[in-house]
């Protein structure tokens, strides 16, 4: 306690010192130009980076670096700082804020779906709306673009669309409900009510088998199936929607229906490679898993095992999106036109995402550019991009790919294709973050028999009121 | 001559000069900062704030969040503190007895001030996946039969303040007994072996000698605990949401105030109120412990050595 002031001292030298390496590592201010394929005409330039023009681009994800180098390479002239804070309880957010207005201000930050609407909302993003005819011609998913768009001026593009799915193990399909083909599954769970029906189903069929890891999963479905955002001119909206979701959590919890393990826990993801194991010592089994685009491939493969093949994936009882990154570009940059010209190559250059989606950027290609970028940066295959015309054009090289054998046989690719256009995007706003984190932490002291629901949602008001002294309160559900 | 005397009066401030600019910048500034922030509704996202008097101070005292983030902060802290200045008064008066003579002393303060060294973020990381629902200390119980199934641990609001109040004792008492063998090891030997020959107790020394004269050592533990007490943030951050569930039962001042702060719009106005009242909150209660603890003539030292010296004399004449 009484160190703690100096552990902080020490935190940030450690976390600056960690800033400036992240930062040379993309920012290849010394490299010799002999070593860019695209550079045999600056042979009388020098190597350093003085006469190149500067891009400094904040993110919380190692993603846009491997994007940053590519658009070196298509621009020689342009020398790309590249800073990556993570964002685990809020940092990246407060480390931006606190940027704005002075002279470290990034060019361009890229923005998660949690915390975009804040910044779209704001005043510290520059208009973009002369980009929209890109977005236009590459039939950008309009969901992407309204959730980048304020009072129509448009502030953020994603180069990804993030419909959610419904993953479940062909394996337990099989042997609780007879079939483990996705049509058939998904007739069983295609609305809430058939959803409860399979999950009792497995529960009889063996009573070590749990429908989902956690009923948190089924938060963002349901919330994306509101007919109002959470704010509405001022004030707080209970849609029904969230009081159907708090009973179905407890029915799911009451019933034994889910494995309980929070979710992003070690027992979350040891649910996802059968290594799950209870305190009385019996193994356990979790049959589905609620994850969007990115969930296949940073997620669900990497944690699950050698259970790969034995999976499927659907579109499940609720169409739903989940996360994403946006990038924006700060009107405060003193190089406003070159970070456009990033955004746009970013997430509106139909080259770029096919290269992005289909596995181009290897090691070798990126080493290429710049010899100094560090080995694990090359981007697999199968993101979900955010463009329908570069989607339809690739949707058929995703047949027998890696991913396709991993899911038993079935395309991703076009069944996200098929989900991305029915995406709602206009029920984000700036304050959501909060508001459902506020939710979780009462609504996991409701399901578990800690407090009723009474007080549940008093005690969530009573949160709000002491963060969000602006917002008007309804009176709590009864 | 005299123009070398003067020159070296003027060393002290050289001396001095770099403690007294880094206190300046990074000292007093923010407290001063603070203070004017929190007088204003500024907010991060828009860059703008006008004075506001006193409101962000009347709203806090009307937020039944803010009172139960403080009576959390002075509970946690009590609830460890008490504890802690106890083991280490027990533990520091036996390896300074040197009736006890225990062995490796160095070795065992060692190995107390260990925890100490690891990062609060590690600890709070590790009590979290221990006491998780799949945790290791779910699995244990049940197989061993202490408990019928699992359970959430870190749902229950006793549990998690008790982890949370055993994390920071855990994490402190081997400082704490740093210093008070210090202080213990300081007091002369004299004092003792005579009253050993007197035949005194060793719970007499320890009341008679020991603690008249650690009292400034005591005081200092008191109010340095005090002061990181009222501060506490990491450990009950990282424990659960970041938002002191479960049922705020471990959200702090601090906590509090990187809410706010780090809420959507970034409410600094408000954020600073709480900082402020937690400063004026904790300067009062230290300026209570000097005063109730102050010495009531000169200094214990002196008092202890005359009381023993004239029981001295009068044992001479018996």
């Amino acid at each position: 306690m009484r160190k703690s002031l100096l552990s902080i001292l020490s935190l940030l030298m450690i976390a600056s010192m960690l800033l400036a390496a992240c930062g040379g590592g993309g920012a290849p201010a010394t490299d010799a130009p002999a070593d860019q394929p695209a550079a045999t005409e600056s042979g009388s330039g020098s190597s350093t980076s003085s006469d190149k023009q500067v891009l400094k681009v904040w993110s919380f994800t190692n993603e846009i670096l491997t994007m940053a180098i590519a658009f070196e390479g298509q621009n020689p002239d342009v020398d790309v700082q590249f800073t990556m804070i993570p964002m685990n309880q809020g940092e990246y957010q407060t480390k931006i804020k606190a940027a704005v207005g002075t002279a470290d201000v990034p060019d361009v930050v890229a923005l998660e779906a949690a915390f975009v609407k804040e910044w779209v909302e704001a005043d510290f993003l520059a208009n973009l709306n002369d980009l929209l005819p890109l977005a236009e011609e590459l039939q950008t998913y309009p969901s992407v673009v309204q959730v980048g768009t304020y009072e129509g001026v448009t502030k953020g593009f994603s180069y990804q669309a993030t419909p959610g799915a419904f993953f479940y193990r062909r394996s337990i399909a099989q042997e609780c409900l007879g079939t483990d083909d996705p049509d058939e599954v998904q007739a069983l769970v295609n609305d809430i009510e058939s959803f409860l029906e399979t999950a009792e189903t497995i529960k009889q069929c063996n009573p070590n088998y749990f429908t989902v890891g956690t009923s948190g999963e089924l938060f963002n479905p349901f919330l994306a199936n509101r007919a109002q955002p959470w704010i509405v001119d001022g004030q707080l909206v209970i849609d029904p929607k969230v009081e159907e979701y708090i009973d179905f959590a407890k029915l799911m919890r009451d019933n034994g229906y889910e494995s309980q393990a929070n979710q992003w826990s070690e027992g979350w993801f040891a649910g996802m490679s059968d290594s799950l194991v209870g305190a009385d010592g019996q193994p356990k089994k979790v049959f589905s898993y609620f994850l969007p685009t990115w969930g296949l491939p940073y997620v669900l493969i990497p944690n699950s095992g050698d259970t790969g093949g034995d999976w499927a994936m659907i579109n499940g009882p609720l169409a739903y999106q989940w996360g994403g990154t946006w990038v924006g570009a700060m009107a405060d940059s003193k190089n406003l036109d070159l970070a456009k010209q990033f955004v746009a190559f970013v997430a509106l250059n139909e080259e770029n995402l096919t290269n992005w989606a289909t596995g181009v950027y290897t090691n070798e290609y990126l080493k290429a550019i710049d010899p100094t970028v560090p080995d694990d940066q090359a981007q697999a295959a199968g993101d979900f991009v955010s463009s329908q015309v570069v989607v339809e054009k690739i949707t058929s090289s995703f047949d027998g790919s890696p991913l396709y054998e991993w899911l038993g046989g079935q395309n991703n690719y076009e069944a996200f294709g098929l989900a991305a256009p029915n995406v709602n995007g206009s029920l984000l706003t700036g304050s959501d973050d909060a508001i459902q984190r506020a939710l979780e932490s009462s609504r996991d002291q409701y399901l578990n028999g800690e407090i009723d629901k009474a007080t549940m949602w008093q005690q969530w008001l009573d949160v709000l009121r002491s963060e969000f002294p602006d917002l008007v309160l309804p009176e709590p559900p009864q | 001559m005299r123009y070398t005397k003067i020159n070296r009066n003027y060393y002290g401030y050289f001396f001095i000069a770099p403690f007294i600019i880094a206190f300046l910048i990074f000292g007093l500034y923010p407290v001063y900062n603070t203070l004017a922030l929190s007088f204003t509704d500024y907010t991060l996202m828009t860059r703008s704030g006008k004075n506001i008097g006193f409101q962000n101070f009347q709203a806090l005292l009307a937020d039944p969040l803010f009172l139960k983030a403080i009576g959390n902060t002075w509970l946690i802290w009590m609830l460890n503190f008490i504890p802690q200045i106890g083991v280490a008064l027990l533990l520091s008066a036996w390896f300074t007895n040197n009736r006890l003579k225990i062995k490796a002393v160095g070795i065992w303060r060692a190995i107390f001030y260990l925890p100490n060294l690891i990062m609060p973020v590690t600890i709070a990381v590790l009590f979290n996946a221990l006491f998780s629902f799949y945790g290791p200390v779910n699995q244990i119980m049940v197989r061993a039969g202490f408990m019928s199934e699992a359970m959430h641990f870190l749902q229950n609001v006793e549990v998690t303040r008790a982890i949370v109040v055993f994390i920071q004792w855990w994490m402190w008492f081997g400082q704490t007994i740093i210093i008070v063998m210090a202080g213990m090891t300081s007091i002369p030997v004299h004092l003792y072996e005579a009253a050993m020959v007197d035949g005194a107790t060793a719970a007499q020394m320890f009341r008679r000698i020991t603690l008249p004269l650690l009292k400034p050592i005591l005081i200092y533990i008191f109010v340095t605990s005090l002061v990181g007490g009222m501060q506490m943030f990491d450990v009950p951050y990282l424990m659960t949401d970041g938002r002191g569930a479960p049922s705020n039962s471990i959200m702090t001042n601090n906590i509090l105030m990187y809410m706010k702060f780090s809420s959507s719009r970034g409410h600094i106005g408000a954020a600073s109120a709480v900082g402020v009242l937690t400063f004026i909150m904790t300067t009062i209660c230290a300026l209570g412990i000097f005063f109730f603890l102050r010495d009531r003539d000169d200094s214990n030292f002196d008092k202890t050595v005359k009381r023993w010296s004239s029981f001295f004399k009068n044992k001479e004449k018996e």
